[in-house]
């Protein structure tokens, strides 16, 4: 009985290790294996919002014009050219020739006009403020004429995604049955197309062979899988291990071995990106801790807060602290350097003299100051967001710090779903957030506008010359000027103490330098790889000769020694038992 | 209670003492028991608390995920705070938890155990079948949707502990006291005219107290543990840091990959250790109250 | 009806009742939190408020709470559970696909632990007082004592992020086209330390109770019997003392097969394993509620299947069991 129990726990050992040792790749084609930490809220554009959402369409729709990588100039997508007319208000574009969707139907300036009308009727998500005062008009079926009511900036920038008439007109029903649509046709004109979705685990993309971005040769990948990963440590240690070939959202906690590691190259992606901790502006219909709403607690708190800890301790020195929030991807140009005077930097002293000042006195003396009446704690209730990984560790610096000043702070933990809803609601005092940029700065300027309070406008707040200069550089098409406005109602909002911009948030990304080369950092020497404005790197990256898979001989050597201890244990232990008398009743 | 109640009373405590002290494994827990509450109660002396707050950390020019070997005794973490200080104070938090749950579950199963025992009928009926309810219930998903829906806080915690692990007591107690039901004394005092009320605490409760003892002393593990667990999984109250706290901490920044050991192994060792000291004291104590489970004929 | 088909009846019924208080249990936990589901279920989406009031129609919110209830029961029997907040996707499917990479790991932990344990039992009661007693029951202590993620962390660290030797988490080489069997070698090379820490930790209750169970029907007269015909040790052990000892053994592993089951949330979390559990620790953090109450319904449910099987084979094999 005893040797049946042996053999059978040998047998067990044995067939468990035979998996380290076979565990290898049988794949022939050529892979790009991209980790992130991020799953996908919906892989249809009138629906999604997320970055994770956003590469695989970058992959997948063509748009009719593209931006440059390096600096996001307007270049030729879908359409190879376009005219301006003499008003500046009318462009006409011309398509490439020979364009095809990814299923073979042609694509046509047909298409670009539905999507323009349709996006309008039926204000999809992520059209909608583009298309918006556009109108459109096939000359012919590569010639598409398209008009802006008033003067548009972004012009000639065409690049919402294209989406195939065909597939999408008969989903098309009405505003709501078109978001409700899951995007898994797989149709696309961009150079990798949707070939396979599973949820919280992986998005498969295969080669589009009709993307003119080919130019008719052979498409150097066959294949992209974009992996989603719950645990960070467990993309970081894939990488390192060469399953994946490059990740985003690194840990801080694992630069350091990125580093170390000579086939892995580690950069610090800026594209706009930042995080922020948030007051209540107090234009919902819950309101903030009455402290809040005066302009002085607002500014004691910003200099409460200590902005060179989070950059040295969260982002290890990796980026700089900065006062003003980023509008755009192109942070050199449209955020402005807030003048020394205006500036809310850590300053205990400060912060305290502020808080005296106003009356706001401890009068009790619990370490929590009070109104001047004398009533009503200063205590912030603080959301912490759970999905986010950076809101724990900042909600107890926060803590720490408010502490310091003679604020209390109270946590709320909720997911982010629900952390928006109790936004829209009013009922919080803090959060920490963040936002992503997109190239034009309107994106994020209108969100703090009063037409998206109740929706975007988690600050809660608004203010008359912002709103005013919103208007004017909507419609303000020399650039120059446009920056100047875009400046001065940046500097308004700082100066509103709302956001306490806590630092920017890079995309920190790794990838292998002996697997794929061409690499294409958007905007040029600073900005990410991946999870780009618009997906530079993919129709450039080509496969680096042949991928060996490390970490066989170690197996090996493994299998060999427990295999020989358990092959001597068990001989023992068998020989031991021959030697007894038989038994028998 | 009468003199020779108490007499009755000081002599089985004698007993019991004096047994116990005979046994190794019994000394031994209740050794590292005492190491454990005198920590947390010296905490203080111990270790700044002002360590835990990370901007003090900070001020002090500690380092970030230093190594016991430059920042001694144990470390800091990824807020430059003090693994020590942590470890210290959080030890206060495991182990108010622990025995508060666990008085907890132990009032609740013993006031079902022995009503349900004592009065029997519809009751006794009425009441078991709720009790089976609870043992059939995973205890684990059944405390986390309940903590979910309550919130983060230290008495939650202690709610949902106690109100999920009182069934086995409950059963216990309930066996227990039928047993002693059946012993005539009862009767003969039933037949006296004695109350309820006077039976209970005369004749029941002397001679179940040993058993609730016991397995209270067992119970703590379990609350220990399903703290620990429960805070691991983001349930725990974020402003008392309790081992499983520390735990969940190390886990979400990274300690593992970095191999920041000196993060997650001292919490880890401290629940194992107090975990065990209890287990080793309950086992003594079942010992001496039923000799046979210790093996001897 | 003969007794034994009257004893299985009465069995069904009292699990199915169970069943239902778990139901019932579920309903009015989710009543208790002040949210209003449909609401939730469209956060941060800007759905007109038209829209949101045609599907609390539609979920029957505007009913009395009777009614609500025939309604949720109603659904629950169906398979519907609700939508996870998190995911957007229908609870059933969200548990269902999860389903099978928990089977694997616990059932092949629970049945590892199982044997491991009870032989190591089995040892240390006949070989009472001695080393291997001592030794076997402090070893299963240990583990039994120790926070079983705990033990998975340090194994991690160990063997995955130090040695190198097993991946860091998942259950398959992230991105991989494998088929078949190599597949299944993959899985099992990163089912390997997530099993192992089960395993570890479980094993202790196997071993203590088939010990103390073991040493109590050791003081049994028909032992002694036949230790007086001159049998050996060890086929007394084998044919006699054993059988009977396991009788609450095995009504123990049927009984943990259902408890590991939910006992594995917090393993499957450090392991990053796509499982039941790994599901639960997710939902926890929204709280995704509608994920939370099916993962409890199936984890429920789950147990009292296994305790009816447990109760089932006890009345069979112990020919003195009559009626419970």
């Amino acid at each position: 009985m005893r040797r049946v129990l042996v053999l059978l726990a040998v047998a067990v050992f044995i067939a468990s290790l035979v998996p380290i040792a076979l565990a290898q790749e049988e794949d022939d084609s050529v892979v790009l294996r991209i980790g992130d930490t991020q799953n996908w809220s919906s892989l249809n554009p009138t629906a999604g919002f997320l970055f994770a959402d956003y590469e695989v369409w970058n992959m997948h729709y063509g748009t009719l014009t593209n931006k440059a990588a390096d600096d996001f100039e307007v270049i030729p997508g879908l359409a190879e050219s376009w005219e301006a007319s003499d008003d500046g208000l009318t462009y006409t574009y011309t398509l490439r020739e020979g364009l095809t969707w990814s299923d073979g139907e042609p694509l046509t300036s047909d298409d670009v006009v539905w999507n323009i009308t349709t996006a309008n009727e039926q204000a999809w998500a992520n059209h909608y403020a583009t298309t918006i005062n556009l109108t459109a008009v096939a000359i012919d079926e590569r010639t598409v004429e398209i008009t802006s009511s008033v003067p548009d900036p972004k012009l000639p920038a065409m690049d919402f995604y294209l989406l195939p008439k065909h597939i999408w007109e008969p989903i098309a029903t009405d505003d709501v049955a078109v978001t409700e649509y899951d995007g898994l046709d797989g149709v696309g004109s961009g150079p990798f197309v949707l070939s396979e979705y599973r949820d919280q685990q992986s998005a498969t993309l295969v080669a589009n062979p009709s993307f003119y971005g080919w130019e008719g040769e052979d498409p150097p990948i066959d294949e992209v899988i974009l992996q989603y990963f719950a645990n960070p440590d467990a993309m970081v240690a894939a990488l390192l291990q060469g399953e994946l070939d490059v990740i985003n959202n690194v840990p801080i906690a694992s630069v350091a071995s990125l580093e170390d590691d000579p086939d892995i190259q580690f950069i610090v992606g800026e594209q706009g990106s930042f995080g922020e901790i948030a007051l209540n502006g107090g234009l919902a219909e819950g309101q903030p801790h009455p402290a809040l709403l005066d302009l002085t607690v607002r500014q004691a708190i910003s200099h409460g807060v200590d902005r060179q800890a989070i950059v040295d301790d969260l982002w290890l020195g990796l980026v700089e602290p900065q006062d003003a929030i980023n509008a755009a991807a192109d942070v050199s140009k449209w955020t402005p350097e807030i003048p020394e005077e205006n500036r809310l930097r850590y300053d205990v002293n400060r912060a305290n003299q502020l808080l005296d000042e106003g009356g706001y006195l401890d009068t009790d003396d619990d370490g929590i100051r009070e109104m001047p009446d004398g009533t009503n704690p200063i205590v912030l209730r603080h959301g912490v967001n759970t999905d986010g990984d950076l809101a724990q560790p900042i909600a107890e610096l926060f803590q720490g710090w408010m502490a310091e000043i003679g604020i209390g702070v109270e946590f709320s933990s909720q997911d982010a779903d629900q952390l928006f809803e109790t936004i829209v609601a009013g009922d919080y005092d803090t959060f920490f957030w963040g936002w992503g940029m997109f190239v034009d700065p309107d994106y994020m300027l209108v969100n703090l506008t009063e037409s998206e309070l109740g929706n975007y406008n988690d600050a809660n707040w608004t203010d008359p010359r912002y709103e005013e200069l919103y208007l004017q550089q909507k419609v303000e098409t020399d650039e120059a000027t446009r920056i100047e406005m875009v400046h001065e109602m940046l500097n308004i909002f700082h100066d509103s103490a709302i956001y306490i911009v806590t630092s920017p948030e890079p995309e920190l990304q790794a990838y292998r330098t002996d697997t794929f080369e061409g690499w294409v950092r958007q905007p040029a020497d600073i900005g990410p790889v991946i999870m780009t404005q618009t997906g530079a790197s993919y129709p450039l990256l080509q496969p680096i000769g042949a991928e060996a898979e490390g970490g066989d001989d170690v197996n090996w050597v493994l299998i060999g020694g427990i295999a020989a201890v358990v092959v001597i244990g068990g001989v023992l232990i068998a020989t031991r038992r021959r030697g007894t008398a038989d038994e028998r009743e | 209670m009468t003199s020779v109640a108490l007499q009755r009373r000081k002599a089985t405590a004698l007993r019991v003492w004096t047994q116990f002290r005979l046994s190794r494994q019994g000394m031994v827990g209740l050794g590292i028991l005492a190491v454990f509450v005198l920590m947390a109660v010296a905490a203080p002396l111990l270790a700044d608390v002002r360590e835990l707050n990370p901007v003090y950390a900070r001020s002090q020019g500690n380092p970030l995920w230093g190594p016991p070997g430059e920042f001694p005794p144990l470390g800091t973490d990824y807020l430059r705070r003090s693994v020590w200080a942590q470890f210290v104070w959080g030890s206060r938090v495991s182990l108010f938890v622990g025995l508060a749950a666990t008085v907890l579950t132990i009032l609740i199963g013993s006031v079902i155990g022995i009503v349900s025992g004592f009065v029997g009928g519809r009751l006794d009926a009425g009441l078991m079948r709720i009790t089976e309810w609870f043992l059939v219930i995973p205890f684990l998903p059944l405390a986390i949707v309940l903590a979910a829906v309550l919130g983060r806080s230290v008495w939650n915690i202690i709610f949902v502990i106690g109100v999920t692990s009182w069934p086995s007591t409950a059963r216990l107690l309930r066996a227990q006291v039928l047993t002693v039901k059946q012993r005539l004394f009862v009767d003969r005092a039933r037949s006296l005219g004695a109350g309820g009320w006077h039976i209970v605490s005369r004749h029941i409760l002397p001679n179940v107290s040993g058993l609730i003892l016991a397995n209270a002393t067992l119970a703590v593990p379990i609350s220990i543990l399903t703290e620990t667990t429960l805070s691991f999984l983001g349930l725990g109250d974020p402003g008392a840091a309790s081992w499983g706290k520390t735990l969940e901490e190390a886990f979400s920044n990274g300690a593992m990959i970095i191999n920041a050991w000196w993060y997650f192994v001292p919490a880890g060792l401290g629940i194992l250790a107090v975990v065990l000291a209890f287990t080793l004291i309950g086992r003594t104590l079942e010992e001496i109250a039923n000799p046979r489970l210790s093996g001897e004929r | 009806m003969s007794g034994r088909g009257r004893f299985l009846t009465r069995k069904v019924a009292g699990s199915v009742l169970t069943l239902a208080f778990v139901l019932v249990f579920n309903f009015f936990l989710f009543r208790v939190v002040p949210t209003d589901p449909v609401a939730s279920m469209f956060r941060g989406r800007g759905v007109p408020q038209e829209a949101l009031d045609n599907l609390r129609t539609a979920f029957g919110l505007d009913q009395p709470i009777l009614t609500q209830f025939v309604y949720f029961v109603r659904e629950t029997v169906q398979g519907n559970l609700g939508i996870s907040y998190q995911t957007r996707q229908p609870v059933w499917e969200e548990i269902v696909s999860r389903i099978p990479a928990t089977a694997a790991l616990v059932g092949i932990s629970a049945i590892l632990s199982a044997l491991i344990g009870t032989f190591g039992g089995i040892v240390a009661a006949w070989r009472r007082n001695t080393w291997k007693d001592h030794s076997i029951t402090s070893g299963t202590m240990l583990f039994y004592s120790m926070p079983d993620f705990w033990l998975g962390m340090i194994l991690l660290v160990v063997f995955a992020v130090v040695l190198g030797w097993f991946p860091v988490g998942g259950i398959v080489t992230a991105g991989t086209n494998a088929t078949g069997l190599p597949l299944l070698l993959d899985q099992l090379r990163h089912m390997f330390l997530p099993a192992l820490t089960l395993t570890l930790a479980y094993l202790g209750e196997y071993a203590l109770i088939t010990r103390s169970s073991l040493l109590e029907v050791m003081g049994e007269d028909y032992l002694t019997v036949a230790r007086a015909k001159g049998l050996l040790d060890r086929v007394v052990r084998r044919r006699h003392a054993v059988p009977n000892a396991l009788l609450p053994v095995v009504t123990l592993i049927a009984i943990n097969f259902g408890f590991v089951l939910s006992g594995a949330i917090a393993v499957e979390s450090v392991f990053s394993w796509p499982g039941l559990g790994k599901a639960t620790a997710e939902a926890i953090r929204g709280p995704d509620l509608p994920m939370l109450q099916g993962l409890f319904l199936v984890f429920s449910a789950a147990v009292i299947f296994f305790n009816l099987v447990a109760d089932i084979a006890y009345g069979y094999l112990d020919p003195r069991v009559e009626d419970r």
